[in-house]
């Protein structure tokens, strides 16, 4: 429980905080200057919001006394999923914040956006933990920010037909994207558990 | 012990500039090799080279007119300059990251001669844009059938938005020197730029943007196109030249060269936005010469086979394949229309600029078929329908009227000399259909056939009888006159008659 303090207080806030600024200018464009955006619009900004609360999750397990907290005795894993479990209720409380901001008139079913928004931020954590259970990087930040770009650019472009992720709401397909959507969030935790504890053995020797 | 020191330093000193300057290119070199093999530059290239490969394979049904290539370069290479823009970024700040800030200390680079060699570090990047562009414009241009004038100022705008995008990229790693700026940056660029949830319609603002993409279903004649495309390559070459020089600035340079590099790169963008702005409402000349080409276009008239086809002077090469089809499908007719003399003549609205929709009204002078500028995948059978509707009815005005038999005629005419004619069918009617009644799209006014007419035209088309050709010329006289009802067609050229009445009401 000790641990709590110290976490809270290296948390990369400057990313975090600049991330949920920007989410919240985009979702809060069309308010500000009185427009009334079109369902798909909308959407689109939820989803680039989401992308901005990610790009500051990038950051989340940079930790640039990482060479020094290796020994420790408390697992990588845990500490990573403290991190995670200090921002989420800030996450949830800024995501909140993000759907109220958007018109009501517009607005996409929450539910399944968040479930977006949600993998969104697992693919950022995931690819995060990826990157410092295979490099010794301290600080993979923005090495993940720039893969979570180029994914979001090339999946929609890319994904196939028959997969299809980023689908509108009034789409027959939008159910069954979601299901994928959740299978991927799913997915994305399994894997960025399983990036989480130190590796042993031989690699150790380094 | 001093007066040997003295002796060494003076000559040290001497070669200073130089060595600057030398020593700048040497970092940007290493900079840009580095930025080129950063992954999402790479995957950028990549992307972008195989869009260029998988659209321009297609693109334009095979028959592009070059002053609409030139602005179909612009908008991918924006992808490549946000991959650009955040390789740049991190390579600015990737000393202070690194905590190597302080060993650039010591050496003969000044921190506005690094930043200097980090911008210069982007132009290899808009090079290879620039060899891309190249590349797909040049495939564009040597179809066999491209026709215009591309323009060298909208061609230039791909590799200036790479350029652009990464000095705004150094430019933020010098203001910000964080890590986490850049790609925020980049989700504001996608969506301001890229997604289009930026401004719309079109004025002197929505021209800050580096592309301003018009696209519309009709090409106009590069003279009348009207977009002050050469202003804004000099607005976005100022702008990237200006961020470029605030980075240096921002980095301590107050030297004469980056003063005079930032007024005269400030000057060049504000001169390139203020004149674009005013170029965006067209000219009085530019109305008249609009007015004029659609209504008395100045054509260039040449003879194929008897026929005259009058063309924009930049579409003449088209006219040989114009002539093509008109003679296949003289080919199938009978009686007089066989050898009858068109005139074909090409014709556009251009009153309303490029990217808008107009709608062309039919000829009322016998044996005229209009033409527009595009060409290729549907536009041949749209053509020829009118070709046919003209030798069937005399005008095109009386073809977009046909209601009785002769529409049987008339898709005969068109469709039956062609590769796939029931594909030919289904395209060229407006609901993509081959049974029920439909609109036949043309040039100008679309024909209409009726459910009887297309349950006809589809047994000829899809099994047709031994010796139809031959019967069509040989009762050709019938198959034309004016009230034949569609079940005498279907009877002489020996196919079912149709099941429904024959009646333009239904």
């Amino acid at each position: 429980m000790e641990l709590v303090g110290p976490l809270w207080r290296t948390l990369p806030w400057r990313p975090l905080a600049a991330a949920g600024a920007l989410g919240l200018l985009v979702v809060g464009t069309p308010a500000a200057t009185g427009a009334e955006p079109a369902p798909w619009q909308t959407l689109l900004l939820l989803r680039g919001a989401a992308l901005a609360g990610a790009l500051g999750l990038a950051f989340l397990l940079d930790d640039p006394a990482r060479h020094l907290t290796g020994p420790v005795p408390t697992p990588r894993l845990l500490r990573q999923a403290l991190r995670v479990a200090l921002v989420a209720p800030l996450a949830a409380l800024w995501w909140t914040a993000v759907l109220l901001l958007v018109p009501s008139a517009s607005r996409p079913p929450a539910g399944e956006v968040s479930l977006e928004a949600v993998t969104a931020g697992a693919f950022a954590l995931a690819a995060a933990a990826l990157a410092v259970r295979l490099t010794d990087e301290a600080r993979p930040g923005p090495l993940v920010a720039a893969a979570l770009l180029v994914a979001a650019v090339l999946v929609p472009l890319l994904a196939p037909e028959d997969w299809a992720l980023f689908v509108q709401a009034d789409d027959p397909r939008w159910p069954a994207a979601h299901e994928r959507w959740a299978v991927l969030a799913a997915a994305l935790t399994a894997a960025a558990a399983g990036c989480g504890p130190e590796p042993l053995g031989r690699r150790a020797g380094r | 012990m001093s007066a040997v020191l003295t002796e060494e330093a003076a000559p040290v000193r001497a070669q200073l500039p130089d060595r600057g300057a030398r020593a700048v290119l040497a970092l940007a070199r290493f900079e840009a090799r580095k930025l080129l093999l950063t992954v999402p530059v790479v995957i950028a290239f990549v992307a972008y080279v195989a869009w260029i490969v998988w659209r321009t394979r297609s693109s334009w049904d095979g028959y592009p007119a070059l002053q609409d290539v030139d602005r179909a370069t612009q908008s991918m290479p924006m992808l490549v300059g946000l991959a650009v823009l955040l390789g740049a970024a991190r390579a600015v700040v990737r000393s202070e990251r690194h905590g190597t800030e302080h060993h650039f200390g010591v050496l003969v680079l000044r921190p506005w001669q690094r930043t200097a060699g980090h911008a210069l570090s982007v132009a290899p990047a808009a090079l290879l844009t620039a060899v891309c562009v190249a590349g797909q414009f040049g495939w564009e241009a040597l179809k066999p059938g491209a026709v215009g004038h591309g323009s060298p100022a909208e061609l230039a705008v791909g590799p200036l938005t790479v350029l652009g995008f990464g000095t705004l990229g150094v430019l933020l790693g010098r203001l910000t020197r964080s890590a986490f700026a850049a790609p925020l940056l980049v989700v504001v660029l996608l969506f301001v730029f890229v997604l289009g949830t930026g401004a719309s319609e079109e004025s002197g603002l929505s021209w800050l943007a580096p592309v301003v993409s018009v696209t519309g279903p009709d090409t106009l004649p590069s003279d009348l196109m009207g977009r002050p495309a050469a202003w804004h390559a000099l607005y976005l070459a100022g702008a990237a030249l200006c961020l470029a020089f605030l980075a240096m600035a921002f980095s301590g340079g107050r030297g004469a060269f980056v003063r005079t590099g930032l007024a005269l790169s400030l000057a060049a963008a504000v001169t390139g936005g203020v004149l674009q702005a005013r170029g965006v409402e067209p000219s009085p000349e530019l109305t008249a010469a609009r007015e004029r080409a659609s209504t008395h276009p100045d054509l260039r008239c040449t003879e194929h086979g008897g026929s005259t086809y009058c063309a924009f002077p930049e579409w003449g090469p088209r006219t040989g394949t114009w002539a093509g089809i008109v003679d296949r499908v003289q080919a199938v007719a009978g009686g007089a229309a066989h050898d009858q003399a068109l005139v074909v003549r090409q014709r556009i609205d251009a009153r309303y600029g490029p990217g808008t929709d107009t709608a062309i009204p039919a000829s009322t002078e016998r044996h005229r078929v209009t033409v527009g500028t595009a060409w290729g995948g549907n536009r041949i059978p749209e053509f020829s329908s009118a070709v046919a509707a003209v030798l069937v009815a005399g005008t095109e005005e009386a073809g977009s009227e046909l209601c009785d038999g002769r529409m049987v005629t008339v898709m005969w005419l068109s469709l039956s000399w062609q590769d796939d004619p029931m594909g030919a069918l289904r395209r060229v009617r407006l609901d993509d259909s081959v049974s029920g009644s439909a609109i036949v799209l043309s040039p100008t006014n679309p024909l209409s056939m009726t459910e009887g007419q297309t349950d006809v035209v589809r047994r000829l088309l899809e099994n047709p009888p031994a010796g139809t050709g031959a019967r069509v010329k040989k009762h050709w006289a019938e198959l034309t006159a004016p009230g034949v009802t569609t079940a005498h067609v279907a009877e002489v050229l020996g196919v079912a008659k149709p099941e429904k009445a024959d009646s333009c009401e239904d």
